[in-house]
């Protein structure tokens, strides 16, 4: 197996989503801290990240019919997140999907994809990086 | 070292789908699972992530303090998996994160978090 890129798969990379502003509902980051054993009154889970960053900006992604992916065939690999500070319940926040790589071998396609996530005075909080397996 | 095993539920994975805004049918619609290969309905790497982000939030000495989490996602986990959820001090501000199911196998893997001290 050479490893190579296959011709015509080098898909979105580079490519920037417009940023979706997004307001952290306290009703909402409760139900979320039940679900992953947290208590709900202890602010807004670190993962929650997972619905304010990724989640508001991976559906850009996976409705881009440039990106072409196949929701079906996706795992999601890898997930970092790295946070300046967490978000505070009623807090309105912004985020902005990127394209960092987007690879195939070996029949499988591999997509890095970024989100920066900033509160309504531009300051960062919160960049969540999500490494995605599309298996063909 | 903080510790915790949870046993998955096709209940929790639904609530994490409600709660977390994904609701990919592979996590929620057993035929549908199956026409793509699985088992039968997955649970969420992101729902794996946020319980091991709880756990690795008690040995940081709370929420506020991670700083950053890395999981690979490497195993599936399906309801009735029991899930033991390890976070170690490895250096200053640095946790080894680990979880393995009831055959011993990990789920994820490569995991680590940083926090304020």
């Amino acid at each position: 197996m050479s490893g190579k890129v296959e011709a015509g798969a080098a898909g979105v990379a580079g490519r920037t989503y417009p940023p979706v502003t997004f307001q952290i509902e306290p009703g909402r980051v409760a139900a979320f801290a039940r679900a992953i054993g947290a208590d709900p009154e202890a602010g807004v889970p670190p993962t929650f990240a997972a619905v304010y960053s990724l989640g508001v900006t991976g559906p850009q992604l996976f409705g881009d019919p440039d990106a072409a992916v196949d929701f079906a065939r996706l795992l999601h690999a890898e997930q970092e997140f790295t946070w300046t500070r967490h978000p505070r319940p009623g807090e309105s926040v912004s985020s902005q999907g990127h394209v960092a790589s987007d690879v195939s071998r070996r029949g499988m396609r591999f997509v890095s994809f970024e989100t920066e996530t900033t509160d309504s005075a531009g300051e960062p909080l919160c960049r969540s990086r999500a490494l995605f397996v599309i298996r063909s | 070292m903080s510790t915790r095993a949870v046993t998955f539920t096709k209940q929790q994975i639904a609530d994490y789908a409600q709660a977390s805004g994904d609701h990919n049918p592979i996590h929620l619609d057993d035929d549908f699972a199956k026409t793509v290969g699985l088992p039968g309905v997955i649970a969420h790497g992101l729902l794996q992530m946020g319980l091991m982000a709880t756990t690795a939030a008690e040995a940081a000495g709370g929420p506020d303090r991670l700083r950053r989490l890395h999981c690979r996602f490497s195993g599936m986990v399906v309801p009735g998996d029991t899930v033991t959820f390890t976070a170690e001090p490895v250096g200053p501000g640095k946790l080894e994160l680990r979880a393995v199911n009831q055959r011993g196998e990990p789920v994820l893997t490569k995991s680590i978090a940083e926090y304020l001290e």
